[in-house]
């Protein structure tokens, strides 16, 4: 890994790790917010503020949760795709290896789903606390539970040397002393992003009452600024029990320009609600470097992840593979679907906003 | 050449195919109503527009809040279900099939996309916008569902009829297969099925409906279902195209798919009877018991085409490429030299109750090449199938498997293996005792090599010159 990722690995390789990559953040994006939301939920409910006004952005999450749990899921099929072509064999092990326990994700997911509508119904409000919160907690363990597989996953992956030995023992759970912090690091960076598109809904519903938008905008920013700093720290603890062999990779002249732009988007993000925060207000401005912090910040975690996990297999054995299945024919219908299909998402939204009748 | 060995898991009294069979089912169901559902709903919204049918508006509202909840989130999650399942049963079939068609996958997957930003426009605006931009999003909606149905369809019946990709490797040759016409046009027809009986049950649940609405509301969905009179003609175009051996089959050859090709066939025609001449002909009125009922027809329809759609791949689940039990055809010749087991690293679970080395040479054996269709004691169990055999018959049998039953993949792997096989099922048919005398000496391994020499490497069935990428 001697050239700026992806540009030192072979053609299709890099093709393929880019594509990974690029669908990769755009899958965490919904993910951050359902993660994050779902717990954003559950901490209003446990330490309500006193008054009476209900919390906006508890309000606007529990709107949205379910479509951002379906944006989610078909977001990660993309990624999920390329993760088989890239690490078919490591992946697949793992999957098997973990058995009943990694396939409970697939009704976990389904109870959470159906645990967030739970939580958007009008009724909800209307409960007592008693009944509403194992509801909300429920939804967010579910996704916790879903986050801890696929680290435990991830990280059983890359680690070949267990497998004889975990599959001869008959467990379903891979212990690791990285799995925790690790999973500490992912629902911390969950936070700031969640915010993010919290704050563009808030400034987007909030358009021309500037009552509204300063009380929200301390709340928010508050929030995300707690993730960003949660998240500093987590990753700190996680780069310190990374092996030290490991903890090389980031000086690496692949990881490390990706390292700087992580911490460049995340101090851009931290300004942006700080100048938010001090003005009292949104601002389509500011929440755009916000966002631009966060799609930085993303892809500059998923690259050093990314390297991390090259660097733990023996990568240019895969290039092979990597070459023969880009023999297959069909990208270009693959492209020409794209811009088709995303022309078409973008007219849908037109539709909306053209076909809108404000008495129906 | 490179054989890669995953862990295998137990499932128990379980078939894999079973487990497989079953979401399959379930997620194939819930998906065909959503692709159905998509251009029902575009057809009532016509109808509620152009005046034919008023009380059709509030009718699509409902529905569609019906198929956000169960398509939405079951459909959806149970997909992603079945590609993890799929890892499970057997990963290098899922693995070829990803390898080959990855970005006919992903061309799907911008179609996902579309029909989830579509649909969730119509969910959460579509009582806020004008009609022409309902009706517009509800035809964006149908539009991805279907053609999530076009993509997919092409993969799944390519595992049967891969058609010119057998000799070419052109993914077009493979997706275009002699089955794919047949199949997507019966496939859409399934759909506008499934959605219009959805739309029986629906109509009366809305509450504030009167019967004359209800019995309209029927009426026009009885309308969907009036393309199930080609169902039998569509029937005989996809057996048609499929390779004659798997006809076969289905129409006698074995017990058990003659049986679900029936249960498919049988609810097919009972609710295409009742749609044709009692819906539309007689425009009886249908309450929601019966509504569920036809559904649950409809499910069974589902289960019995799905069973024989998997069933008639065998020996195979990638056509004249990999068999049933995950070795490539091109394997088997070097399987029977070197061992099916010899880089198997994964231990044996359960080993120290086997009485001797054999026997546990038997049983990994029997994991690497029998337990993805068969148990031991439980779902298809070889104890069971093997039970009357003597110890010659079984190595007779096995050595030429393909030929024993054509639906099964040859044996591929070295004499002691087959012997150890052998072994294996007699210790578990006499109780499994503690002790168990080891066999075989050089004369019998030779006599093994002999029938499995005479056999064959390639497949029971008629199939295409080896020289296709089975060789891969």
């Amino acid at each position: 890994m001697s050239s700026l990722f992806p540009f030192g690995f072979p053609g299709p390789t890099a093709f393929y790790l880019f594509l990974y990559v690029a669908t990769l953040v755009l899958h965490w994006v919904f993910m951050n917010y359902v993660l994050a939301g779902s717990g954003y939920v559950v901490v209003v409910g446990l330490f309500p503020t006193n008054t009476d006004r209900p919390d906006p952005i508890a309000g606007i999450l529990r709107e949205w949760l379910p479509f951002m749990l379906s944006g989610a899921i078909t977001a990660g099929i993309a990624p999920l795709l390329f993760l088989q072509i890239l690490y078919q064999y490591e992946f697949y092990s793992a999957n098997l290896l973990l058995f009943h326990r990694w396939m409970a994700i697939v009704p976990t997911l389904i109870a959470g789903f159906y645990l967030l509508y739970v939580v958007r119904s009008a009724r909800f409000s209307g409960w007592p606390p008693v009944t509403r919160m194992p509801i909300a907690i429920g939804a967010c363990a579910c996704f916790v539970f879903v986050a801890w597989s696929w680290t435990e996953n991830h990280l059983l992956s890359l680690n070949e040397s267990v497998w004889t030995d975990l599959y001869g023992s008959n467990r379903i759970i891979y212990r690791s002393k990285l799995v925790v912090p690790r999973l500490a690091m992912w629902c911390s960076m969950a936070v700031a992003p969640m915010a993010t598109i919290v704050g563009w809904q808030l400034w987007y519903a909030a358009r021309g009452n500037a009552a509204a938008t300063t009380s929200n905008t301390r709340r928010v920013g508050i929030v995300a600024l707690a993730g960003l700093v949660l998240f500093v720290f987590a990753a700190g603890i996680y780069g310190w029990v990374l092996p030290p062999a490991e903890r090389q990779v980031f000086g690496q002249p692949a990881a490390w320009p990706y390292l700087l732009l992580a911490a460049f988007a995340l101090a851009l993000q931290a300004t942006s609600w700080i100048a938010q925060l001090s003005r009292g207000r949104l601002s389509a401005g500011w929440l755009t470097l916000a966002s631009l912090g966060v799609v930085g910040a993303h892809a500059g975690v998923a690259v050093v992840r990314e390297c991390l996990r090259i660097a733990a297999l023996d990568f240019a054995g895969l290039y092979p593979r990597h070459a023969e299945a880009s023999q297959n024919g069909g990208l270009p219908v693959f492209l020409f679907f794209f811009v088709v299909t995303s022309a078409l998402i973008g007219l849908s939204l037109r539709i909306v906003s053209r076909g809108w009748q404000e008495d129906p | 050449m490179e054989i890669p060995y995953y862990p295998i898991n137990d499932f128990g009294p379980l078939m894999k195919g079973l487990v497989i069979g079953a979401l399959g089912i379930f997620h194939v169901f819930l998906a065909q109503f959503a692709i159905g559902g998509g251009f029902l709903l575009c057809y009532y919204e016509w109808l509620s527009q152009s005046g034919r049918c008023r009380v059709a508006r509030r009718f699509v509202d409902g529905f569609f809040k019906l198929l956000v909840l169960i398509s939405f989130v079951v459909g959806a999650v149970t997909g992603v279900g079945m590609w993890f399942t799929s890892i499970q049963i057997s990963p290098r079939t899922i693995g070829l099939m990803v390898d080959e068609f990855h970005w006919l996958w992903a061309t799907e997957w911008t179609f996902f996309c579309l029909e989830i930003v579509a649909g969730y426009c119509f969910y959460r605006y579509g009582t806020r916008v004008d009609d022409r931009s309902r009706l517009a999003l509800l035809g964006l909606y149908a539009l991805a569902a279907w053609f999530s149905l076009f993509w997919i369809n092409g993969i799944l019946s390519w595992q049967l009829t891969p058609g010119g990709w057998i000799g070419t490797g052109s993914i077009w040759e493979g997706f275009f297969n002699p089955s794919f016409w047949p199949s997507l046009i019966f496939r859409s027809i399934t759909c506008m099925t499934i959605a219009a009986l959805v739309a029986c049950v629906v109509a009366n649940l809305i509450p504030e409906l009167t019967r004359d609405e209800r019995a309209e509301l029927i009426t026009k969905a009885s309308h969907f279902m009036a393309p199930m009179v080609l169902m039998p003609l569509l029937g005989l175009w996809y057996f048609g195209s499929i390779p004659p051996e798997s006809r076969e089959w289905v129409l006698g050859g074995s017990v058990a798919m003659t049986l679900f090709l029936n249960l498919g066939v049988g609810a097919s025609a009972l609710i295409g009877g009742y749609a044709l001449f009692g819906l539309l002909r007689q425009r009886l009125y249908v309450n929601a018991a019966t509504g569920m009922l036809l559904c649950s027809l409809a499910l069974l329809a589902t289960a019995g085409g799905e069973f024989v759609r998997e069933g008639v791949r065998k020996p195979f689940t990638v056509r004249d490429t990999l068999y049933s039990n995950a070795i490539l055809t091109g394997e088997v010749a070097y399987l029977r030299e070197v061992g099916s087991t010899t880089a198997d690293l994964y231990p044996l679970l359960g080993a120290n109750e086997l009485p001797n080395e054999q026997i546990r040479l038997g049983a990994k054996v029997f994991r690497f090449q029998c337990s993805i269709c068969h148990t031991l004691d439980g779902a298809n169990g070889l104890r069971h199938l093997t039970a009357a055999w003597s110890d010659d018959q079984k190595r007779i049998m096995i050595a030429r498997l393909q030929h024993t039953k054509t639906f099964m993949p040859p044996f591929a792997g070295t004499p002691q293996e087959l012997e150890a096989l052998v072994q294996h099922l007699s210790w578990h048919n006499s109780g499994q005792p503690e002790a168990w005398p080891q066999t075989g000496d050089s004369e019998l391994f030779d006599s093994i090599g002999e029938m499995l020499a005479d056999a064959g490497a390639g497949p029971g069935v008629a199939s295409l010159p080896q020289e296709g990428r089975g060789q891969r």
